[in-house]
């Protein structure tokens, strides 16, 4: 069985019942010029995770294993929106330069060319930040009990899926070059709260020694 | 009708939409459970400073009270599993047993976390009145595989005023999960408490980022003060 070092303690799992889950890598929130820019972000610090993760999409791709994305957005008339997020985020549905912000099929609201699903891969359409509530992602996953967390951002849409998926029984791995925060104190300490307590949310490697183990 | 309005809280006056009747809005108290924060428990036990998991206990039992006599509705939670550790998933099991407190083994006020248990019960200072709910959870967040959601939309609840523990585990967890479902979050610093003290700040911090990305932070001070009889 693969087991790649990890923090609190090694990972060990089955690739046949692992799922890798990409979240949200958005135009909306990579590119420059784009929402998560003009709320004065920095967002080399989401893009420095583009490169490690399309070299493990390369790599999982390669070993015919399952890859689940996700997108944040809401529809186009915002019916599944709560007025309680619309308020704190006006901007959500206004026009941004890539289109309705955080609208479904707008070219802002899709995933990164770098990173972009091919045939056969699932895309999870999210009205909030977990990608458990309110979409099909269980039963997406079916048998799958480990899951290969990365994407965007580490501390809000990445946290809460580790958070949900942790309760409901799966194994979370969390690839610390993969996942990335506007904040770098979140994302530390972010990840030290996922391994914290004996790993009481998952675990934390990075992505080489996870290629390493699945490319053997 | 008492309300509750305008809170002085970070980064904007809670709630989103200005004044809201008591009626519509709930105290939530997370897992202030012996094992948690109770002398003798399992925390306790394991050589954490206690002082941490506690520090919120004296704020939310004067907040408890007030919003006791204003008639808002008190809902408590309690992590924990059946006897026989059938909701118990697997991973949680192996990771508790690794850092030397194995959910359902033995511990210093009963078995660990489960049902019924002396060490399961919530601490005397915050206990649950007769006819306030108490949801027992399998899991960190409060809503998955309970009846919490339910309960807020039958009692017509939009709005949740959160304290308990731990600030980053169930605390957050179950605030995400609100969140998400359109609920309007507020926590509570003086409240809430962590076995780590930059945990339980950050924690909070992340709350109020982008324009408070899950909600809002306050005082219960500030929640006694934005509210009328």
């Amino acid at each position: 069985m693969p087991t790649v070092a990890a923090d609190p303690g090694p990972f060990t799992f089955d690739p046949a019942t692992t799922a890798l889950l990409v979240i949200d890598m958005q135009r909306d929130f990579l590119l420059p010029g784009g929402f998560g820019e003009s709320l004065g972000n920095d967002v080399g610090l989401l893009r420095r995770t583009i490169e490690p993760l399309a070299a493990l999409l390369t790599a999982w791709r390669a070993a015919g294993l399952t890859v689940i994305h996700t997108r944040e957005g809401h529809l186009p008339d915002l019916s599944d929106c709560p007025p309680a997020k619309l308020r704190r985020g006006p901007m959500i549905g206004q026009a941004g330069r890539f289109g309705r912000i955080l609208i479904r099929g707008e070219y802002g609201h899709d995933i990164v060319d770098e990173l972009a699903p091919v045939a056969g891969e699932a895309v999870v359409d999210k009205p909030g930040k977990g990608a458990f509530h309110g979409t099909d992602l269980q039963a997406l996953l079916g048998g799958a009990d480990r899951l290969i967390v990365t994407g965007v951002t580490t501390e809000v849409c990445v946290h809460t899926t580790v958070r949900e998926a942790n309760d409901r029984g799966y194994e979370c791995l969390v690839l610390s070059d993969c996942v990335g925060s506007y904040f770098p104190e979140f994302q530390r300490v972010g990840l030290q709260m996922i391994a914290a307590q004996g790993g009481i949310f998952g675990w934390v490697a990075e992505s080489p020694a996870l290629i390493k183990e699945i490319a053997r | 009708m008492p309300t509750i309005g305008s809170v002085h809280a970070d980064p904007y006056p809670w709630p989103y939409d200005g004044t809201v009747p008591v009626s519509r809005t709930a105290l939530i108290c997370i897992d202030w459970q012996t094992d948690f924060c109770g002398p003798g428990g399992y925390v306790d036990a394991m050589g954490y400073d206690l002082t941490l998991t506690r520090a919120g206990l004296p704020a939310t039992a004067k907040l408890l009270q007030h919003v006791r006599d204003l008639g808002m509705l008190v809902i408590h939670t309690r992590e924990g599993h059946a006897p026989d550790l059938s909701d118990l998933p697997a991973n949680k099991r192996w990771r508790s047993a690794r850092i030397g407190a194995e959910i359902g083994g033995p511990g210093p006020c009963g078995r660990i976390l489960i049902k019924g248990e002396p060490g399961w019960e919530i601490v005397p200072e915050v206990a649950p009145e007769p006819g306030e709910v108490i949801i027992d959870k399998p899991g960190k967040g409060a809503f998955y595989a309970t009846g919490l959601d339910l309960v807020l939309r039958t009692h017509g609840i939009t709005h949740l005023i959160l304290t308990g523990i731990t600030t980053d585990v169930c605390v957050h967890t179950t605030m995400r999960e609100a969140n998400d479902r359109g609920y309007e979050c507020l926590i509570l610093s003086d409240c809430t408490g962590a076995t780590d003290p930059g945990n339980h700040a950050a924690a909070l911090h992340m709350v109020t980022m982008q324009g408070g990305v899950f909600g809002c932070v306050a005082t219960s001070d500030d929640v006694i003060a934005a509210t009328e009889a």
